[in-house]
């Protein structure tokens, strides 16, 4: 809302009083607004209030052909744009009844976990920031900049990779690639100490995150909490284990859970995840080199592809949850409905207004980054 | 992956341990840019000479960052394709996505790793960019994301086309070419990229991307519709036009790789499809289209029932006007019918494009000679306009010693005898003189019709030119006749014809060719007087070019009218500088049927404005 | 997956349409007035708990709406959708907020960007585009790009190189705008389309004549 448009109310004789956090404030993940009515210093109610990131990318998309459509995509999601790229790609496959050929699955594959990896190291970041302590954001942003570095490297743009395409991926992986991978995971786990010292056995974040923004399990499963928050409760549900898509059956990885369901809960979640990647990406490293083959199935001159008609439900793990993508083809050049399911639908809006509901206002802030919403996705 | 242990651990000693960071390395970011990586994806450069101004790029681009700009300073040339457009970015809109690089037929645009540009304050101009082969603050960066093989977004293989084989086809004069199926058809034209360069390039401006684009919707009838717009004779050209749209495909430029791997679209192929498969009735009414419903009073003769006449006379119909053919031979098609052999256009199909174009009110009539039966002065008379276009019935001589011989032949007589069932000594082993599509035409005629009587094929060709760099016919019809067994004998010109004492034609003596032209050009032939070899035969097939009778025309008009070297001197509109008498086709251009029909329209349309 | 007890519930409800696409997707037609019933069964009986998306889908020809809920169950592990078709003019439909509290997020995104009222679904008011007094957006006879023709200018830029190419005589031929006109590319790069576009003032005529 513009701040022109914003009433001040007079509330009568209360203790309660509202305010307005938002959209462009540290403690806000992104562009978007809360409304608070506090009493004294607890949140007797909260409001999300939405749009300051719409794009209507829904409607740009129905308006491209189907491969314009690619440049847009990643703009959906900005820390995690890799699962964007992967879903849309994977939909329009479905829908053309075409399967990428088994190396561009591998490399998808990869550049899934590196993307899985940059979004946790900036969510430390993030969530470290809320209650205080600024030195893990500047770690997690410096080592996301060499897993960027990496990205830069075989897909040529470091945060928009813009690099999938239905039908496989669009360029060979460069030579000794694998080999900086290989370093960049040696280095990853040789900070693991660091982080655990700095973070996660740090006792000042340890009481400010313990107990904050507790989510039961019951709660979780009705607000249709996914990813890393719903592991964080104690539910084993993870899209690529349940509904597996690419190669992740052929893949050993672990799906770690905690059970406490707060805000440490979920930031322990990450951090077991980011090392589960990087386990994904070791056996990765080994099994690449042996899968020879195209990088692409051939799909018609882009400027006259007509889709069949048809639709496809495609579902992603994303970083922050099950990232879903419903194309709908009425046999033309271009889509005709393409609805964006992110997992901060859920989590910023419901579970955010849900949990902060009887917080502290220092909390609220942290249960936002741990809850890791992602307004762009909410917007589109 | 350790296991969090969290319960406080308090010890006095702990901040000593990060003592050890003194020791490490940090992660330092420089503040001057970096260089980027190898695929990066930055900064446009275009090479402008690779580039041909097809404007894909400008269609693909997701966010219509891309306009094209004209630059006069390049020289247009249409019938290699080549434009003089090209691509200005605005980077204001640009997304860096690179679906330009990988759809340019020509690899052309490329990104650089350059990525730094600033402007100052208001000053957003220079974010209109130009890109060439500097780069766009001219400093020279390595280049970063270019095509590969697997990037490529376009289709570089035409969909075969079948044909009958080699030992099945010899034996009658039926058509070749299998043509495409539905899907293949659906296939091949979604190849295109409808950048237009083949209508620029085409004689008549055929409107060839709109006719694809309705094939590849499937709307067969509105592809006719398109093709009528331009080229009433749209059947024969679907089977024998020397396509220079496809000479000028962007699709038909050099691949990735830097080979010319990469095929045009076949749209010749495409033509004939359409038409094929729409019904007579249906194209009728499509000619029918926008004829005028008054009569002008006006009347028209046209002498000669080719393309460039029944193309002038099918326009001035549907204007309104009069229109009478007269046509010395029994039947209409002039060089259609009388020069390509049936295996390659199938008379049915010619008379059908003929029915087509007399239904819309043009008469013509049969073994008409004009300068016998008729004369010039009456046509004269009784019109308002006449139009010339009696084509190049005469063949050349060759002059050589003994080329005065009754079995030293014209190809072009023998081809005009044999749709018309007319006898002639077929013989056992015949030499064709010559190397252009008329020689392949009257060889692998003649293979045919020796198969069918003698059931063995005895036929050599010899052409001056030289099958690796210069020879005159096409490759398809090189490599077809050499499948049906005919002897292709490059680099050698005809010394003499052999003649017995009795009087019997024995054979012809050829020269090897060193040489065709001199330093200017001219045609100066040098032979290598070592090498002369024999050929025997029972006749020999002069095919080294052709000439028109202008006798018709009478003295008066012979000596009233402009010549230029031998040919009918016409303007820019196929007038000649007698004000009632036009002239087009063969005679005085072309020679070949899409400059025919482009010369009847100059001409009707001329005619058409001189009438009112 | 415990495919017989989802075929149960399925077959239970009348003039049900059921394709198996792959597996773990189920899509299922039904007629609007047993939608809810079908969605308590699947959450009671096969705990389809998770509500991963609810989609509406302008069907402009057919003067429909099509309503899609898609369903998973972390039992079965089976994702069904549910598609149902209401009528476009004046649309309405009976909320699920009662079975699932999701649906409240996306009930009042299809309210805002759709225009479909939701009955019983507690806040049917505008969330992201909250000072757009216009059509919801996202129909399809709402054309986004012609509204931006109108509201907001391109922009124009002369370079330096611009100027020079326009004095040699030539300049801007084709602009990216004109080749886009709903929704459709047009070809302008012959000859003949840019002498008519100059001569007419008008864009290319495209395909179609």
């Amino acid at each position: 809302m513009r701040p022109e448009n914003y009433q001040a109310v007079q509330l009568g004789d209360s203790n309660e009083y509202e305010i307005f956090i938002g959209p462009n404030h540290p403690g806000i993940e992104g562009n978007y607004a809360l409304k608070l009515l506090l009493d004294g210093d607890t949140v007797v109610k909260g409001t999300t209030d939405a749009g300051y990131l719409h794009r209507g990318f829904e409607k740009l998309m129905e308006g491209r052909l189907w491969i314009q459509n690619l440049a847009i995509v990643p703009r959906i999601c900005v820390p995690d744009p890799a699962p964007m790229e992967v879903a849309y790609s994977l939909a329009v496959e479905e829908i053309m009844g075409i399967e990428a050929p088994i190396r561009a699955q591998w490399i998808r594959v990869l550049q899934l976990e590196l993307s899985r990896i940059a979004a946790h190291l900036f969510t430390f970041g993030g969530h470290a920031a809320t209650t205080g302590m600024y030195t893990p954001m500047y770690w997690g942003v410096a080592d996301r900049d060499l897993v960027l570095d990496l990205f830069e490297d075989f897909t040529g743009g470091r945060v928009y990779s813009i690099y999938n395409i239905p039908g496989g991926v669009r360029r060979e992986l460069p030579e000794g690639f694998l080999e900086k991978l290989s370093n960049l995971l040696d280095y990853l786990e040789s900070r693991q100490d660091d982080y655990d010292n700095l973070l996660f056995t740090n006792q000042i974040f340890v009481q400010r995150a313990k107990g904050v923004g507790i989510l039961s399990k019951e709660d979780a499963l009705e607000y249709s909490v996914t990813g890393p928050n719903l592991r964080a409760c104690g539910l084993d549900f993870d899209v690529r284990r349940d509904d597996p898509y690419l190669i992740y059956d052929q893949l050993e990885f672990d799906v770690p859970t905690q059970e406490h369901g707060d805000a440490w809960s979920r930031i322990l979640v990450r951090r077991d995840e980011l090392f589960q990647s990087i386990r994904i990406l070791r056996q990765v490293i080994t099994k690449l080199p042996s899968i020879s083959g195209p990088i692409r199935t051939p799909i018609p001159n882009p400027l006259s592809w007509n889709v069949p008609a048809g639709e496809a439900y495609v579902r992603v793990e994303s970083s922050k949850g099950e990232l879903a993508y419903f194309v709908v083809s009425d046999g033309g050049d271009k889509p005709y409905r393409v609805h964006v399911r992110g997992p901060s639908m859920m989590h910023a809006v419901q579970t955010l207004e849900y949990l902060v509901t009887g917080a502290r206002i220092e909390d609220v802030a942290q249960i936002m980054f741990s809850l890791d919403a992602c307004p762009p996705e909410v917007d589109r | 992956m350790k296991k969090i242990d969290y319960k406080d651990k308090g010890s006095i000693l702990n901040p000593l341990k990060n003592l050890q960071f003194f020791a490490r390395k940090p992660i330092t970011e420089k503040l001057e840019p970096r260089t980027a990586s190898s695929t990066y994806r930055g900064f446009h450069i275009n090479d402008l000479d690779k580039c041909i101004g097809c404007s894909s790029c400008q269609k693909i681009c997701d966010n219509a960052a891309i306009t094209m700009v004209e630059v006069p300073s390049i020289k247009e040339d249409a019938a290699k394709g080549i434009r003089n457009l090209r691509p200005a970015i605005d980077y204001g809109r640009c997304c860096w996505c690179a679906l330009c690089v990988d759809i340019c037929p020509t690899s052309a645009i490329e990104l650089t790793q350059e990525y730094v540009h600033t402007c100052d304050g208001d000053d957003t101009d220079s974010y209109f960019v130009f890109p060439q082969e500097k780069g766009i603050h001219g400093l020279n960066f390595e280049k970063g994301w270019t095509k590969t093989k697997d990037s490529d977004l376009l289709d570089r293989q035409r969909r075969p086309m079948g044909e009958v084989k080699p030992d099945a086809r010899i034996n009658n004069f039926d058509e070749i070419v299998d043509g495409f199926t539905l899907k293949m058809a659906v296939e091949e034209a979604s190849r295109c990229v409808d950048c237009g360069l083949c209508e620029d390039a085409c004689p008549a401006h055929m409107h060839a991307p709109n006719y694809i684009r309705s094939i590849y919707e499937g709307n067969l009838e509105q592809a006719v519709e398109w093709m009528y717009e331009t080229n009433p004779f749209s059947h024969v050209c679907g089977r024998v036009c020397t396509h220079i749209c496809e000479d000028a495909c962007a699709l038909g430029r050099v691949d990735v790789d830097g080979k010319r791997n990469s095929q045009p679209i076949a749209i010749r192929w495409l033509k004939r499809f359409a038409m094929d498969n729409v019904s007579k009735t249906k194209i009728k009414q499509i000619a029918k289209k926008g004829k005028s419903r008054k009569r002008s009073g006006k009347s028209i003769a046209v002498i000669g029932a080719g393309p460039a006449g029944l193309t002038a006379a099918y326009d001035l119909a549907k204007k309104g006007h009069k229109v009478t053919v007269y046509e010395s031979l029994p039947k209409a098609g002039g060089m259609t019918r009388y020069g390509i052999p049936n295996y390659r256009l199938p008379e049915d199909r010619l008379d059908q494009d003929i029915e087509v174009i007399q239904s819309v009110g043009v008469e013509i009539k049969y073994n008409v000679r004009v300068g016998t039966d008729i004369s010039m002065k009456q046509l004269h008379k009784d019109n308002n306009a006449v139009i010339i276009a009696i084509g190049l019935q005469n063949g050349r001589s060759t002059r050589v010693p003994g080329s005065g011989h009754k079995n030293v032949v014209k190809a072009v007589d023998l081809l005009r005898m044999i749709p018309q069932g007319e006898d002639f000594n077929i013989p056992k082993s015949a030499v064709v003189i010559g190397g252009g599509n008329v020689a392949m035409d009257i060889a692998r005629s003649l293979a045919r019709l020796q198969k069918q009587k003698f059931n063995k094929v005895d036929i050599t060709v010899s052409a001056l030119e030289s099958l690796e760099t210069s020879f005159l016919a096409d490759d398809d019809e090189v490599k077809e006749s050499q499948e049906e067994g005919i002897i292709i004998l490059d680099a050698r010109g005809p010394k003499q014809c052999l003649v017995s004492d009795k009087g019997q034609l024995q054979g012809l003596e050829t020269i090897k060719v060193l040489s065709i032209f001199d330093e200017q050009g001219r045609f100066a032939p040098k032979y290598d007087t070592s090498d002369i070899k024999t050929h025997s035969c029972e006749m020999v097939i002069e095919a080294i070019g052709q000439m028109t009778e202008v006798s018709i025309l009478g003295a008066e008009l012979i000596e009233k009218l402009d010549w230029n070297r031998g040919r009918l001197k016409i303007d820019k509109n196929g007038a000649t500088s007698v004000n009632w008498l036009w002239s087009a086709g063969d005679m005085v251009g072309g020679p070949d049927v899409i400059n025919a029909v482009a010369d009847g329209h100059r001409v009707a349309d001329d005619i058409n404005k001189y009438l009112q | 997956m415990n495919k017989q007890l989802i075929d149960y519930i399925l077959n239970a409800v009348n003039d049900i349409k059921v394709t198996h696409k792959r597996e773990r997707r189920i899509r299922v037609d039904v007629e609007a007035d047993s939608l809810t019933t079908l969605l308590e069964s699947l959450k009671g009986q096969a705990s389809f708990l998770h509500l991963s998306a609810i989609t509406c889908v302008d069907w402009i020809e057919e003067n429909q709406f099509e309503l899609i809920y898609h369903v998973w169950s972390y039992e079965e592990k089976c994702l069904v959708s549910v598609h149902t078709r209401i009528n476009r003019d004046r649309a309405k439909f009976v909320s699920v907020y009662d079975l699932y509290k999701p649906a409240d997020f996306f009930e009042r995104d299809i309210y805002e960007m759709f225009g479909v009222f939701f009955i019983g679904s507690p806040r049917m008011e505008k969330f992201i585009l909250t000072e757009w007094f216009g059509m919801p957006p996202m129909r399809k006879d709402f054309d986004s790009e012609a509204y931006v023709q109108e509201t907001f200018n391109w922009t124009e830029y002369n370079p330096d190189w611009l100027q020079e190419l326009t004095d040699q005589g030539g300049g801007i031929a084709i602009k990216p705008e004109d080749i886009r006109m709903a929704g459709q590319l047009h070809n302008m790069s012959t000859h003949r389309e840019r002498e008519s576009a100059k001569k007419d003032q008008v864009v290319g005529k495209g395909w179609k004549s």
